[in-house]
């Protein structure tokens, strides 16, 4: 490749890659702005005083949106709903997958193709059903709520299963002959051996419930229980909408565990996408 | 999308190998560890995906609000939405509106996917770093990109406009003229293309160098070689991003409820219902119109439409990434 294309490529690269962060760099420093700062003719990537340009960062939009915002409420509901939804969810979807994966039973393969099928349905058609069933049961507008109609995911065992089907049987069978039962096999061998799957199905599985907008808006009227994404649309759709200082340190919370999570895990990330295609 | 074929399995039976000659208590046991594994799953399966799935088609046929029993109508909630533009007189609009969105962002997204992948595989330094960051829009909150958006679309201060004026392009209100709000929402999905973009970039790491290297000894400049071999060794890829982006497409809700929510009045979908999506629509009349036969009527057309829809690609772009 000559010097001269690979520098417009890489010119190129900068160029696409400034429209991808430059909001996400505007969004920081704007929440960072004392309010009037925010309105200026030339838009400031950093956080200036609007007449003498000098240095003016504030952290009075985060208390804000964190108290009388409903943020603060919003983030530790946020982080309790995931806490237990991703771990309960990746227990229950494992086990299955296990099951559907290496122990015979009559009937297993059809299960598993009408569960599959299950998968077509979109999820909008299957949205007002959902919230009457967890009427029924009692579950509307609570934690139990936001947690239980969320607690497996179809998508989540097939990925488990065809994993758990490439790893080889051989020490499975060594451990059975040796007398060992099915759950200390599922524990001891195949999970261990499992580990860069799980690390897939848990990190998307925490970044669409981190993220995911549409439950909680139709499961919860108590603002008690707004998860970071509701409670952000819900400033947005408030008299503080027009304060782009607020809404945008209400973004910034939403977005950097998120951000954090991406710089840990990015590869795994990347390459789970690669192999499955999914969004989140 | 290639999975290993369901029948192909190493199943793992007590004793020894060949499950006939094991003993049947052995057997019975195993098939309850087996069924008490899959019992949570299967419960969740049960009540919040079948039982869901087929009572939205039972209350299709009704007239039920959530505080009220069903009561039977018959066709009467898929003539009226298809027919009745007194009753339901935003219904063709939010058709038209999501059309017109699928029709702009799936393009839109593709091209933009594939520029920043074949880019990114033509370099090695610094290519884990530029993935990276185009690949930051996609796992943000979709409320967080209706925020961020909204800002950078602000009509005075917004950014877009200022970067607009740098090439002397005059400012426009987005979000609040009629005409400008798909290309807005059209542009907004295409800042989010990071997933496509690294599925094509997976494809592309999936070419043999060879074809390339022979393709340069027949002098194929890098356009011919774009159009007559890496374009047509993607194709199977890009026809899983037209199908998968197509049905994404129709279904998009929370990016556009978050957009025209706000400043004291309810959701609209937008100036002069501009921005009012098919499943935006749908939620209008199950959660604020309280009419939950209607919008399962309106999820059982769009299930149809979105089946169809895919058929046909299936017919007619298969055969050419075949």
């Amino acid at each position: 490749m000559t010097t001269g294309r690979k520098v417009s490529i890489y010119v190129a690269l900068v160029l696409l890659a400034a429209v991808s962060v430059v909001p996400f760099l505007w969004m920081l420093a704007t929440s960072f702005k004392h309010g009037p700062d925010i309105y200026t003719k030339v838009p400031n990537l950093l956080p200036v005083d609007r007449k003498t340009g000098e240095w003016a960062a504030t952290l009075e939009n985060y208390d804000y949106v964190l108290g009388v915002g409903g943020l603060g409420s919003a983030f530790v509901t946020s982080v309790w709903v995931c806490a237990i939804l991703v771990p309960a969810k990746l227990l229950i979807d494992a086990l299955a997958a296990y099951a559907f994966a290496r122990i015979p039973f009559p009937g297993r393969d059809k299960l598993f193709v009408i569960m599959l099928a299950g998968m077509m349905v979109p999820t909008i058609t299957l949205l007002v059903p959902r919230i009457h069933v967890t009427q029924a049961l009692g579950m509307f507008d609570s934690g139990w709520g936001l947690i239980i109609p969320n607690v497996a995911s179809v998508l989540d065992i097939f990925l488990l299963r065809q994993f758990f089907l490439s790893i080889p049987g051989e020490l499975e069978e060594a451990a059975l002959i040796d007398g060992a039962g099915r759950m200390q096999i599922f524990w001891r061998i195949v999970l261990p051996l499992s580990k860069p799957v799980l690390a897939v199905v848990t990190i998307t599985s925490f970044l669409f419930h981190w993220n995911d907008l549409v439950w909680p808006l139709v499961v919860t009227n108590d603002p008690e229980l707004y998860t970071l994404p509701l409670a952000l649309q819900q400033l947005v759709a408030s008299p503080d909408g027009g304060r782009a200082y607020y809404i945008m340190a209400g973004a910034t919370l939403a977005v950097l565990p998120v951000i954090v999570v991406l710089l840990i895990f990015q590869r795994r990330i990347l390459q789970g996408i690669a192999f499955t295609g999914l969004k989140g | 999308m290639t999975a290993p074929p369901l029948v192909e399995q190493q199943d793992l039976a007590p004793g020894p190998r060949g499950g006939a000659r094991r003993r049947p208590v052995a057997r019975r046991r195993d098939h309850l560890v087996a069924w008490l594994l899959i019992a949570p799953a299967l419960a969740y399966f049960l009540v919040f995906l079948l039982y869901p799935a087929l009572s939205a088609l039972y209350y299709s046929f009704t007239d039920w609000n959530l505080r009220s029993e069903a009561s039977w109508v018959g066709l009467a909630n898929y003539t009226d939405l298809l027919f009745d533009d007194v009753k339901y007189p935003h219904f063709w609009k939010s058709v038209g509106v999501t059309l017109q969105y699928t029709l702009l962002s799936v393009p839109m997204t593709l091209v933009a996917a594939m520029v920043q992948a074949l880019l990114l595989n033509a370099i090695r330094r610094g290519s884990n770093l530029f993935r990276l960051l185009l690949f930051l829009p996609v796992v943000t909150a979709e409320a967080a990109v209706g925020a961020i958006w909204r800002w950078l679309y602000d009509p005075q201060y917004g950014l877009i406009n200022s970067a607009l004026g740098l090439f002397g392009i005059p400012g426009q209100n987005w979000l609040n003229t009629p005409e400008l709000v798909i290309p807005a929402l059209a542009f907004i999905a295409t800042w989010q293309c990071g997933i496509s973009m690294i599925i094509y970039l997976a494809g592309l790491k999936g070419i043999p160098g060879s074809i390339q290297e022979a393709a340069i000894i027949d002098g194929a400049g890098p356009w011919q070689r774009f159009w007559r071999v890496t374009f047509p060794m993607l194709r199977p890829t890009t026809f899983y991003l037209v199908v998968t982006g197509v049905i994404a497409a129709l279904q998009v809700f929370g990016l556009v409820y978050v957009i025209f929510s706000g400043s004291g009045r309810s959701v609209t979908g937008g100036p002069e219902q501009s921005g009012l999506t098919y499943v935006l629509h749908l939620y209008l009349f199950a959660f604020r119109y309280d009419a939950m036969g209607a919008a399962c009527a309106m999820s059982f057309i769009l299930l149809v439409f979105i089946m169809i829809v895919t058929a046909l690609q299936f017919r007619f772009l298969k055969r050419e990434a075949a």
